[in-house]
């Protein structure tokens, strides 16, 4: 029997180098056949007529899963420290079995935790304010103990994980490409990072696939399917964000969102979620008050005297230029470079430049391309 | 018939002395210049035997042997038409049996045109200045007098070969150079008040020319980066008398002294960046100073930094260390002085708008990366101030009161020159800027406080060890300007500021 288990493993990770764009109907047929292994042995014909696809699909199935040697690709995973999970082994995420289809071959860089999530997503093209509430919501759920999932983006997806990670929190990345080619490039010392702080980076798909853009709305439904809950935290209509969020509605979790300006073009996801019934967020605590009883092993936070919406308390303890400084910067919803703070103020260099140094040491201002802006 | 006449020629921008030997044998009529010459020097006789027949002389049908002596060493340039065409006349006797003192003494530079008249030559001043104690005379085309002027040699400027052949045997025909005209009214530059402002840039300018620290601005196309790069000389100090001379002659051996003054004030450069990285810094076969020594004592404007190419980047090393540049050829090797304040500027990104007020950037972190990447660690090392600019709004520009002008600003850089000129024993091109490790030990101090700032720098800003002494080194001239003694805790915040480039974020996901 344990001989069968790895050859069904085998025939999985075997299956699911197909390249398709959803994988249920795959499933449908293992369970017509009794498993990959036997839905394998199968000749092109039959599992056209009875599997109710193209012959074209059939054809191309058993093409491209003979073509694929998935020993050879364990042996790779293993040399580069990747676990390959599927639906019969121990570990493999029991949230993510129970949606409609679950990634045949799960690979896990890391560590998967058995523990409560919340899917932190948004747009690549995020404005400060999406940035910093990213932030603030990853900071507070890791906080919280409560895992944030996202996708490795750019924008909103690495402020969230990188704020969790700086919190001590626990995160994953879940990709759409092969963990062998991280992408964005530039993301590739945080997704070590995660793998290597007690997180994961995971992706369904082969080692070496290079990120392609039909997969990254697949992947998605990993991010949503890993977690309780998907908070939109900003995103135009047609964003990466707002197919997460379908995922998630599919998938019956709870969508969330992050309420924005009504005049900002990355708020209208978000706006629109809230306006279909999606809950608000303002915290933490509004995505962890829809998590079960008791799944979090502290107590639900409460709402922190939204400490956010006042100024800091560590700018009391600056100087009055400083404090000036901060709310010229403040008031800029894009930010300040150095000079126009100093033109805003009509301060010389010196003065100037004295109240940043300040500011950015107090981590109440952070430095973006040269443009500063509010925490 | 043999005749030795007097020249010169330039090693780098040295003259040194050369004599060009004339003999006429009777046999095969055959005509050969040998002395290393190169093929300017080769087409002489061509020119000399025109010269000659024009200028009513015979041009005699023997066999003529030129040599240029010393033999060993390379000759470059057309001015040695005129010595040879002399040694022809004295050789052949027509200029009188034995040869008249004034031929005997007298120095002779100049390039012949096919009907005997004389023309300008370039490098005319470096070679007379190799006769400055010799009181000797020196003839030269009288294109050149002016810059033949600035020597102080004795010269006489001529405008034919038959006029100097008249000279030589008696007659009065030449006039002498004349003397240098006094310096002009100080000349109204444009103003840094006309920039409006850019109240960063403007200080990291102060600063740069205060110390002599080299500086790159980083803004978005239209922020006014040229526009500050112009003004930059006047804040300059005037050149002193040695300075001016020696940025002359690197300009009078590139042939650009023509219209043949001294240069007074400060040069500005700014090549292109399609520039080959042999004009930036100098070479050739026959080497000639490249921009960086044309900038000598002023300042090099290279705009679109990272638009220039890698070797052209990575050649700018030696003159940003030694303030020399040193052409290394398998014959010889030459070196130009190349002291400059270098001013670089350049997109934040390659679209250009990373961190602009309205404009969106369409770059992707990978793409800055890459392009700040083209300008290398050690050259951004040799570089110690970073200021951002910011674009110009159009509501400011109506706004924003007329900035400080640069007679105000050049008062406070003088005085911390000064300092400086006390600090470092007044020992030449010492600066803030050049400071060794040991000086950055004994003169920039640092008080309790001051040095918490730098610790906090690298904590939490990210800077990289090495930004450190960049930050000291802009910490001392930001002192000077205020005339400290001591670095106080606001110098090095405010130095900080300067250091954009090296913070993580430069680098990271930005």
């Amino acid at each position: 029997m344990q001989a069968n288990a790895e050859a069904e493993k085998l025939a999985r990770v075997r299956l699911n180098f197909f390249g398709c764009m959803r994988s249920d109907w795959l499933l449908r047929l293992m369970g017509l056949y009794g498993g990959a292994a036997e839905l394998l042995k199968r000749p092109p014909a039959e599992i056209a007529g009875e599997g109710g696809v193209s012959f074209a699909t059939a054809l191309r199935l058993a093409a491209e899963t003979a073509a694929a040697d998935p020993e050879k690709e364990l042996a790779l995973a293993r040399k580069a420290g990747v676990k390959v999970l599927t639906a019969l082994d121990d570990g493999y995420p029991e949230l993510l079995k129970t949606i409609y289809d679950p990634p045949l071959a799960l690979y896990v860089r890391g560590e998967l935790k058995n523990m409560p999530a919340a899917a932190l997503v948004g747009t690549r093209k995020a404005t400060p304010y999406g940035l910093r509430t990213a932030a603030r919501l990853a900071r507070e759920l890791a906080e919280a103990g409560a895992a944030v999932a996202s996708g490795l983006a750019r924008g909103v997806d690495t402020a969230a994980h990188e704020a969790a990670l700086a919190a001590g929190g626990v995160t994953w990345a879940a990709l759409g490409s092969g963990l062998n080619e991280v992408y964005p490039a530039e993301n590739r010392k945080l997704a070590d990072k995660i793998a290597g702080s007690g997180g994961a980076v995971i992706s369904e798909f082969p080692m070496g696939l290079k990120p392609m853009p039909a997969n990254f709305p697949r992947r998605n439904r990993v991010i949503s399917g890993l977690s309780l809950a998907t908070v939109v935290v900003e995103g135009g209509f047609e964003s990466g964000a707002m197919i997460t969020a379908r995922f998630a509605l599919d998938q019956g979790r709870e969508v969330m969102a992050v309420p924005g300006p009504v005049d900002s073009p990355m708020s209208k996801g978000p706006n629109d979620l809230i306006k279909n019934g999606a809950g608000p967020v303002e915290d933490a605590g509004d995505i962890t008050a829809c998590f079960p009883y008791g799944a979090l092993a502290a107590a639900h936070p409460g709402k922190k005297g939204e400490s956010y919406l006042r100024p800091p308390a560590a700018l009391k303890e600056l100087s009055p230029d400083a404090g000036a400084a901060y709310a010229a910067i403040a008031a800029d919803e894009k930010g300040l470079n150095a000079d126009e703070l100093a033109q805003a103020l009509a301060w010389p260099a010196q003065r100037t430049a004295a109240s940043l140094f300040e500011l950015e040491v107090a981590a109440l201002v952070a430095s973006r391309g040269g443009r500063y802006t509010r925490v | 018939m043999l005749a030795k006449i007097s020249t010169l020629a330039l090693k780098g921008i040295d003259g040194f002395f050369v004599s060009a030997e004339v003999y006429i044998a009777s046999g095969l009529p055959a005509y050969a210049i040998v002395g290393l010459p190169d093929a300017a020097v080769k087409e002489a006789r061509e020119r000399v035997v025109a010269a000659v027949r024009n200028s009513g002389f015979d041009f005699p049908s023997k066999r003529i042997t030129v040599n240029l002596a010393p033999a060993e060493k390379k000759k470059a340039g057309t001015h040695f038409d005129l010595p040879i065409a002399l040694g022809v006349l004295a050789a052949s006797g027509k200029l009188g049996k034995n040869p008249p003192a004034r031929l005997e003494e007298s120095f002779f530079i100049g390039e012949l045109a096919l009907d005997g008249s004389l023309r300008p030559v370039a490098g005319v001043l470096p070679m007379l200045l190799a006769l400055k104690d010799s009181k000797r005379t020196a003839v030269v085309p009288a294109g050149n007098s002016a810059e033949a002027a600035v020597s102080g040699v004795k010269c006489l400027a001529a405008s034919n070969l038959k006029q100097v052949a008249e000279w030589i045997s008696g007659s009065d025909g030449l006039n002498a150079c004349g003397t240098v005209p006094a310096a002009e009214a100080a000349g109204s530059g444009p103003d840094l008040s006309e920039v409006k402002g850019q109240t960063f840039a403007k200080r990291a300018l102060e600063i740069a020319a205060a110390g002599f620290h080299n500086v790159i601005m980083v803004g978005p196309p239209g922020s006014g980066k040229s526009m500050l790069a112009k003004r930059f000389g006047g804040l300059l100090p005037p050149m002193g008398p040695d300075e001016s001379i020696e940025t002359t002659k690197l300009y009078s051996v590139s042939g650009l002294a023509s219209a043949g003054r001294l240069v007074r004030e400060r040069p500005f450069r700014e090549p292109h960046h399609t520039i080959s990285d042999a004009a930036l810094i100098g070479g050739g076969s026959n080497p000639r100073p490249g921009e960086v020594s044309l900038a000598h004592n002023g300042v090099l404007f290279l705009d679109e930094f990272p638009e220039f190419s890698r070797p052209a980047i990575e050649a700018l090393r030696e003159p940003l260390e030694a303030f020399k540049v040193t052409v290394a050829r398998v014959k010889e090797s030459v070196v130009y002085p190349a002291r400059f304040l270098l001013v670089a500027a350049m997109n934040p990104c390659p679209c250009g708008y990373l961190g602009h007020s309205v404009r969106e950037c369409s770059c992707t972190p990978l793409q800055v990366h890459k392009y700040r990447a083209r300008i290398s660690g050690p050259i951004l090392d040799r570089i110690d101030l970073h200021v951002q600019l910011s674009p110009v709004k159009y509501a400011d520009w109506e706004a924003v009161p007329k900035g400080e002008p640069s007679a105000a600003i050049a008062a406070r850089v003088l005085k911390a020159i000064e300092i400086q000129k006390a600090r470092f024993g007044g020992r030449d091109g010492r600066s803030n800027a050049a400071m060794t490790a040991g000086e950055l030990r004994s003169h920039c101090a640092l008080p309790e406080g001051a040095s918490a700032v730098l610790e906090l720098a690298m904590n939490k800003l990210g800077f990289s060890a090495r930004s450190l002494d960049k930050i000291l080194k802009v910490s001392r001239t930001i002192a000077d300007l205020e005339g400290a003694a001591a670095i106080k805790r606001e110098h090095v915040i405010e130095a900080v500021q300067y250091r954009m480039l090296d913070k993580s974020e430069a680098l990271a996901g930005i």
